[in-house]
């Protein structure tokens, strides 16, 4: 049991961090390197504005979320919007950038420390063999189910969803006929930016947050790759794989190995099947 | 006689100038005087910096070679420092082999690693050859860090190397080293710029252009691409190398991701695809933390905790980064290209054509 709730927890970080960088991927044919740093850094700012008003919750979420839609749209309007038709490894190296600015961010505001997010740890569920479910970590999981499920139903079902697909076919032509570009594409970088902070919630809730954990991105990297970085479904699967091998690696192999599995389960994908499991063979020929 | 102006190449030999106005040379021989003389009666400290910034002028040449002149897009510099830093721990440490044959095998190690991590290039283009770059990467450092932590006296201090004795000669003390490196650099360049000029150089750019219609010029991909990725990360081995021995220490935790952004980030800020960019930008990126410590002289004391100057020291190079690529694309090489134009021009005031560079 004990097994199934850490990878479950595992799956639903990864599985955020994954939809994220497809998300963007999709909309811009942009990789986040950033992603991993976003998602350390939500969790940091969910932490402290949390600890500024006598440890409110409902003040730690909203810290959280407003650390987003502005990164979001921020990052969005400030940089991504002027490197249209600039050569593809520009906006990457861009991301990679942020990456480096918010992880001093750390080191500068928060000194680096590590930190666990200590809200809602209490066991809430106790499963067979000792295991526990906490709050946060119900919490965590409802939530990323209700993410995936909305994100589902937005894409299908609603105007701005089909004007949000129509972007990530062909932002030109979408423009052309009356699409807000611009919106779409700052939505789509708040969406993955909200995905990525509650997932640097749930996994500073599990462990901790610090410089170092910074490297889930490449976890959610791995997802999104092993799923097909042009394929939602595949960020859900693609996790739950990443997710179940580091499990079964530290339990059965060594712990020390568990940092080490993102990047071997990379390393066979790009050799096996580059395009991932649900993703689209053309795709690696768009540069 | 009087010339159409410098950026109007009107034939081949012309085609092939690297230094075409008068005052080049001049200013050539000047900058070679100046780092032949200068260090006369100039600080140890001083010394150090600059031997950083040659050690990083090699490193960088290398990876402007590939993402530059190539246009592959490439993550994994810091893996290639650290194989030949750590070829350079196990011959020295293991064999006692001398300097003279660690550097060549350091070479040898870095271009097959290279062929090796070039490989996925001729399967992927873009962002999946990034992506492929950061997982050799992880790899690399991976088999580096149960290495050290195998073979250390302890896990944190690294791998001690003794001073390189090349004959009679030992090479100690940052005097040495900067006329060591300072030749050694002045080769790298020669030999770059002879690259950018001749077929191998002009292949790789054509595949940066357009690699389809690179192939259909006759120009093999796979070959050239490969030779990007061996000539670049021998360069960058070969760096590694020389840092080994001039800090006389090899820690693996010197080689993280950071360390191979930091190199991107000297080619961005110095402008892609030019050598001389790219040595001025591997002396500001190498500089900058040292003049951010200085900055932080004028805060007040009360904000100068030791971890925020190290915060804004990494920070400062991803906001170069972002800046340079939104604002300054071409880099610092476009700015020294502005100037120069600017007098050619003198007194007149022409905006510069688009599309013409050096």
């Amino acid at each position: 049991m004990e097994f199934a709730a850490t990878v479950i927890i595992l799956t639903c970080t990864y599985a955020l961090l994954a939809a994220g960088i497809v998300i963007l991927y999709k909309a811009g044919r942009v990789v986040n390197f950033a992603h991993g740093e976003l998602a350390i850094v939500g969790g940091y700012v969910f932490y402290s504005s949390g600890l500024m008003i006598n440890d409110s919750l409902w003040v730690a979420i909203l810290g959280a979320i407003a650390f987003s839609v502005i990164m979001g749209i921020f990052i969005y309007m400030v940089m991504m919007r002027r490197l249209v038709g600039e050569p593809f490894y520009v906006a990457i190296l861009v991301t990679v950038g942020i990456a480096i600015v918010l992880k001093s961010a750390i080191i500068v505001i928060w000194r680096a420390e590590r930190v666990t997010i200590d809200v809602g740890v209490a066991p809430a569920i106790r499963l067979a063999g000792g295991a526990t479910l906490s709050y946060m970590d119900i919490a965590g999981v409802l939530l990323t189910f209700a993410f995936f499920t909305g994100l589902y139903l937005f894409f299908r079902y609603t105007r701005l969803g089909v004007q949000f697909r129509g972007t990530a076919e062909n932002p030109l032509l979408a423009s052309q006929r009356g699409v807000n570009v611009n919106f779409v594409l700052s939505l789509a970088w708040i969406i993955a930016t909200l995905a990525a902070s509650l997932s640097g919630v749930l996994f500073g809730g599990r462990a901790f947050l610090s410089t170092e954990s910074v490297t889930i991105g490449l976890a959610g990297l791995t997802a999104a790759l092993v799923g097909g970085l042009d394929s939602l479904r595949g960020a859900v699967a693609g996790a739950l794989i990443v997710a179940f091998a580091q499990y079964l690696t530290v339990r059965l192999i060594d712990p020390i190995l568990s940092e080490a599995v993102p990047f071997m389960i990379l390393l066979l994908v790009m050799i096996v099947r580059p395009w991932g499991l649900f993703g689209t063979m053309e795709e690696l020929d768009r540069v | 006689m009087a010339r159409a102006g410098y950026n109007l190449r009107t034939n081949y030999l012309e085609s092939n100038e690297v230094l075409r106005r008068p005052y080049q040379r001049l200013l050539v021989a000047l900058i070679l005087l100046a780092a032949v003389v200068l260090p006369m009666g100039s600080s140890n400290f001083f010394l150090h910096l600059m031997n950083l910034c040659f050690l990083a002028g090699i490193g960088a040449l290398g990876l402007t070679i590939l993402t530059g002149f190539c246009g592959q897009i490439s993550l994994g510099h810091a893996a290639f420092l650290a194989v030949g830093a750590f070829t350079t721990v196990i011959l020295t440490v293991h064999v006692g082999a001398p300097f003279l044959l660690v550097v060549p095998a350091a070479a040898i190690a870095g271009a097959m690693l290279g062929f090796l991590v070039g490989l996925p290039s001729l399967r992927f283009r873009g962002v999946y050859l990034a992506i492929s770059t950061l997982a050799m990467h992880y790899a690399i450092i991976f088999l580096a860090t149960s290495y050290q932590a195998k073979f250390a006296a302890s896990a944190s201090a690294g791998i001690t190397i003794a001073d390189p004795v090349i004959g009679p000669f030992v090479l100690r003390g940052d005097f040495a080293w900067y006329y060591f490196l300072l030749a050694f650099l002045a080769a790298v360049t020669i030999m770059c710029v002879n690259l950018s000029r001749t077929r191998p150089g002009r292949a790789w750019m054509a595949i940066r252009d357009r690699d389809i219609a690179a192939e259909a010029l006759g120009i093999n991909l796979a070959r050239y691409k490969l030779l990007a990725f061996m000539t670049s990360s021998t360069l960058a081995s070969i760096s590694g190398s020389l840092l080994a021995y001039y800090s006389n220490v090899v820690t693996v935790e010197k080689y993280t991701l950071d360390l191979a952004i930091i190199y991107v980030a000297m080619i961005i800020v110095g402008g892609m695809g030019s050598v001389l960019g790219c040595l001025l930008g591997a002396i500001f990126i190498t500089l900058l933390p040292y003049g951010i410590d200085n900055l932080f002289a004028y805060v007040p004391r009360n904000w100068r905790f030791g971890s925020t100057i190290f915060g804004v020291q990494v920070g400062a190079v991803g906001v170069c980064i972002i800046l340079f690529l939104l604002f300054e694309p071409k880099g610092l090489a476009e700015i020294w290209h502005r100037i120069e134009t600017y007098f050619d021009r003198w007194p007149f005031r022409y905006r510069p054509l688009d599309g013409i560079r050096r």
